[in-house]
């Protein structure tokens, strides 16, 4: 008797408690996107990697170097990312080019 | 280029969606890239996805989901602008602020939007703006999206006008601002905020607590997100927090310079001499997807095939759907479901072929509104820099043995 009440009872809260699936939060895997291998590449994950994915990059396509420079300028613009100066710009915007570009300047 | 060698070159590698290294000499819409393989991990209350991020999280829907007028909700498509997360939310510690030019200021719990306004239902399809995007040649700024940056969910929620009316608007009142709880690495970064003027807002609008009779999944916005039936969803802030009500419109990055088309008749333009003038991309042309079959799905000549899609435009409802099977020559019409989701959702639709000889067999579907928009062939989209609004006939080609 005492078993058949506890499972009532648990069927009625389960049922009842449409909105209580247990809440834990969540945790993201981690997902590996490889960088391609080439001059700059340690400068250019140090300064990328460190707010979003590799994959938010590489999955913008095969571009041209204007379409990187300008991506990267706002990426400083817009959020801040730290590249600091004109060599690191230009640093990070070659390995784009060289390793994820569509071989148009523009 | 050959359709064959195409798909090759977009395969994918090691669970992650690469983009295929094709190049197409003369600036012509293509087909969009649709048989990348999901990933084989899957993201926290989600069925294995497509995954083009992990940080933020960028996961598409296979063409395989589009086969039924609402989208289950572990297959649903996800997109944050924002890498950080909230990993968890209490749901008893959540709460709306209102604040602005509003009579009263307010904070409201989860708890009181659930309890003390009056709950409403609307079916409507959420799409990225971007969905398609490597439709477009030359590559468009912007994720390289195939075919399923889109979902349909019945939303469950509050009307954003009620709200409103809670805090009062200020005759002085113009522009409302949502925020969410998805925050950028540097504090000084501004958050991911949308706006809307006031003469956008209307009923169907809702903050939805709910999808398909579910809490939402966290990675589509848990516990609360802005519902805007009809319009693309840069706007659909996820786990919002915040309206704000301005007097003018604020500067924002995401609504100067994202999700913006040419302001022109044709809203085109070339990579050569980009429009001047732009405006948001707003409400979703008319757009049709085959679900099944996919495209290499091998199938017997005599034995019936039954093809099905899901059609939708920005709230005029569709109209009809038509497939062809030779190319568009001659087009016969699908089998529509019976509506009852809803001008803003989803109207699945089936049609039956029964290949007769052997070979390769391309299925076209195009989708037609009540205002009589239709869709267009592919090659006859014209470009526009961020890769918004593609709605090309879709086909699909299977081998008939």
């Amino acid at each position: 008797m005492r078993l058949l009440y506890k499972i009532v009872l648990t069927s009625f809260l389960l049922s009842s408690a449409l909105f209580a699936t247990p809440n834990t939060g969540i945790k993201v895997p981690y997902i590996s996107f490889p960088m391609k291998e080439g001059k700059g590449m340690y400068a250019t994950k140090g300064r990328c990697n460190m707010c979003h994915s590799w994959g938010y990059t590489l999955n913008q396509g095969l571009q041209s170097k204007k379409f990187w420079k300008e991506k990267v300028i706002k990426m400083i613009k817009v959020f801040n990312a730290p590249i600091n100066n004109a060599k690191d710009i230009e640093t990070v915007t070659n390995y784009l080019f060289e390793n994820y570009g569509n071989g148009k300047l523009e | 280029m050959q359709r064959r060698d195409f798909f090759k070159k977009a395969l994918t590698v090691a669970g992650t969606a690469a983009i295929g290294s094709y190049t197409v000499e003369a600036a012509q819409t293509q087909h969009p890239v649709d048989n990348r393989k999901v990933s084989d991990v899957a993201f926290p209350q989600k069925r294995p996805l497509i995954v083009y991020s992990d940080r933020p999280p960028l996961l598409e829907s296979p063409r395989e989901v589009f086969t039924s007028a609402l989208t289950p909700n572990d297959l649903f498509f996800v997109r944050w602008h924002m890498p950080i997360i909230p990993s968890y939310i209490n749901p008893r510690d959540f709460y709306i602020h209102i604040n602005g030019e509003v009579d009263k200021e307010l904070k409201i719990s989860l708890e009181d939007l659930k309890t003390k306004f009056e709950a409403v239902e609307i079916t409507a399809v959420l799409q990225c703006g971007g969905n398609n995007r490597t439709a477009f040649v030359p590559t468009t700024s912007g994720i390289q999206w195939g075919v399923g940056a889109m979902g349909c969910a019945k939303w469950k929620g509050v009307r954003l006008s009620d709200v409103l009316k809670k805090a009062g608007l200020k005759s002085s009142a113009a522009w409302l601002g949502f925020n969410g709880k998805d925050k950028a690495v540097y504090n000084k970064t501004a958050n991911f905020v949308r706006e809307l003027d006031l003469s956008q807002i209307n009923d169907d609008i809702i903050l939805a607590y709910e999808m398909n009779g579910e809490d939402l999944p966290y990675l589509n916005g848990y516990p609360l997100r802005l519902v805007i039936p009809g319009v693309y969803s840069d706007s659909w802030i996820k786990m919002i927090s915040h309206i704000t009500v301005t007097k003018e419109k604020q500067k924002l990055h995401f609504m100067d310079h994202a999700y913006r088309i040419p302001d022109n008749e044709c809203e085109c333009e070339t990579p050569q001499n980009l429009a001047v003038k732009t405006k948001p991309i707003e409400e979703m042309n008319v757009n049709a997807l085959i679900g099944y079959p996919t495209t290499g799905t091998k199938v017997k000549t005599n034995a019936e095939l039954i093809v099905r899609g899901v059609a939708f435009d920005g709230g005029h409802g569709i109209q009809k759907v038509e497939l062809s099977t030779d190319g568009g020559t001659t087009w016969n019409e699908a089998k529509l479901d019976d509506g009852s989701q809803g001008k803003y959702a989803y109207r699945a639709f089936t049609y039956n072929i029964t290949p007769q000889s052997v070979g390769t067999l391309s299925i076209l579907c195009k989708a037609t509104n009540t205002k009589g928009e239709v869709q267009p062939f592919t090659r006859e989209i014209k470009w526009n820099h961020g890769g918004y609004k593609y709605n090309g006939i879709d086909t699909v080609t299977v081998e008939v043995v």
